[in-house]
């Protein structure tokens, strides 16, 4: 069961752009050059006449969703929401397949090229053991990004939600809505940079090919050997027998060595 | 009772050695599939055997040690016995479809569905001689091989991944995971009745016996074995 769900609630009003968050980040998480787990997004400024050019900065990282495709997209579960909320990725299991990095409508994902495998914002529990919060959360000097358990009504994340409750906004692909945990208090801009999930057609041809016919053919052979058996213990041996010159079963990998000696009668035997 | 042999100690080695490998594989690789829209047994049998290992990391590299003992298993059989693997393929990969179709398809209906519904469809019951193998031992050996092919090759690919493949080469891993898991699931529904018709089914003991002797009785090999067996009597006669 669920026990708590950590999130992140910003004020983007408050980013100022310095992007202190992302080098933190880079810092406390030793993420390899040119990829980060956060990222700072600005909207176009309006230049038409008589609007007031100005950009809005947007803070982000994964967003820890309800609903996470990057989840369905991993056959081995080395993706998976923890009990936390969190959405984590456990390294140890993780193949690299890859399968999880365009299942994110929100581009959070990358694969490590060091490690090789992907990589994410986890809310750093590294630090979140000591004690301290998320290295981004410490570092923003303009306290844009809030983290806390949002099912604890005590949190100060939980407090600002139910404070501005009226007034939080999502950023959702509408083809793709995971159910972000990510809260914008009262706007944010810009909202148009997601892009629609993609399940590699390699895991889905899995779910929704290969694992029914896997499971039918089983299923099937499960089947006649029940029948099979059936019929043994019914008649008590195998009723195929008697009519034939047939053959059952010994199929084995094993073969017939040396064929030109290896038949050469064997002793007799009983 | 003359005895005629059919398996080198080598063949019965690498036998069991697969037996044991798959059984091993299998219930460790089935605990590695994780993800909402699969799970073959459910949530709980991989969350199970997972704990048990210390966690799925453990138990992905339990998967790989002995997969990879398994491939070196198999080099080393054709290494030691080139001939007999040749052999090996060469008698299930002999198909004769006028001989071999009629035998599959009566030997289904027998087994499943019994005498009286072959008659019903018009057919008769007796069942043409067989070679070395029979066909349903054939098709199984051949499920075996090309599914084994793709399980090795698929499996080493996925090994790799984390270690030399780059973020672009990625399509492969996914696709190595998907292949990976249909050529399992057609070679373990093939196994079923493998286990079942060697192991179980009464009248096939000698057969049984044999992967453990490397020889059956005169008897056996007349009655499941025909062609077999005079080619081996023939062979036999010349040599005396
Ligand atoms: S933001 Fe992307 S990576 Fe993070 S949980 Fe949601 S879908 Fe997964
Ligand atoms: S790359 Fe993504 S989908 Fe593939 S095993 Fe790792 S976490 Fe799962």
């Amino acid at each position: 069961m669920r026990k708590a769900q950590y999130a992140m609630v910003i004020d983007s009003a408050k980013c100022i752009d310095c992007k202190a968050c992302v080098v933190s980040c880079k810092v406390a998480n030793g993420t390899p050059e040119g990829f980060s787990r956060n990222w700072i997004k600005a909207s176009e400024p309006d230049f038409a006449a008589g609007a007031k050019p100005r950009t809005h900065f947007q803070p982000g990282a994964c967003m820890h969703c309800e609903a996470p495709i990057c989840v369905d997209a991993c056959p081995t579960g080395a993706t998976y929401k923890n009990a936390d909320g969190i959405v984590m990725i456990d390294e140890t299991l993780c193949i690299g397949c890859g399968n999880c990095i365009p299942a994110c409508p929100y581009g959070a994902r990358f694969r490590n090229p060091q490690k090789r495998t992907a990589d994410k914002c986890n809310y750093c529990p590294e630090r979140r053991a000591a004690g301290l919060l998320p290295a981004c959360v410490d570092t923003c000097p303009t306290k844009a990004r809030v983290f806390g358990d949002i099912m604890n009504p005590e949190s100060d994340a939980a407090r600002l939600l139910e404070q501005h409750k009226d007034h939080v906004v999502q950023v959702i692909n509408q083809k793709s809505n995971t159910a972000p945990h990510m809260y914008y208090l009262a706007s944010t801009a810009p909202v148009d940079w997601t892009h629609e999930a993609v399940m590699p057609a390699s895991m889905a041809t899995m779910t929704g090919v290969v694992d029914p016919v896997v499971k039918t053919l089983v299923g099937l052979s499960g089947l006649g050997v029940l029948v099979m058996l059936g019929r043994q213990l019914l008649s008590g041996h195998d009723s195929s027998h008697d009519s034939s010159h047939d053959s059952g079963p010994d199929v084995h990998t094993g073969s017939d060595v040396q064929a030109g000696q290896a038949h050469k009668q064997q002793t007799d035997k009983e | 009772m003359r005895m005629y042999k059919r398996h080198d100690r080598s063949d019965i080695f690498i036998h069991w050695f697969n037996a044991v490998c798959w059984f091993l594989l299998l219930v460790t690789g089935v605990g590695l599939i994780h993800n909402p829209a699969l799970n073959p047994f459910g949530d709980a049998f991989p969350q199970v055997l997972r704990g048990m290992v210390g966690g799925g990391g453990n138990l992905l590299l339990v998967h790989e040690i002995i997969g990879v003992a398994w491939i070196f298993g198999f080099v080393g059989y054709i290494l030691v016995n080139p001939r007999g693997a040749a052999c090996f393929l060469r008698e299930v990969f002999a198909v004769s479809p006028d001989r071999d179709m009629p035998w599959m398809f009566r030997k289904l209906v027998l087994m499943t569905l019994g005498e009286k519904a072959l008659k019903a469809m018009g057919q008769p019951s007796a069942l043409l001689p067989q070679g070395y193998y029979n066909m349903g031992q054939k098709g199984f050996g051949q499920v075996s091989v090309i599914g084994g092919i793709v399980i090795a090759v698929t499996g080493v690919i996925m090994l790799l991944s984390d270690v030399y493949f780059t973020a672009d080469a990625t399509v492969a891993v996914s696709w190595a995971v998907t292949l990976h898991y249909l050529a399992v699931g057609v070679v373990f529904a093939g196994l079923l009745v493998h286990i079942y018709m060697a192991a179980i089914s009464p009248d096939e003991r000698p057969g049984f016996r044999s992967m453990f002797t490397g020889s059956v009785p005169e008897e056996y090999a007349k009655h499941h074995h025909r062609l077999w067996y005079e080619r081996e009597k023939a062979r036999a006669a010349d040599g005396e």
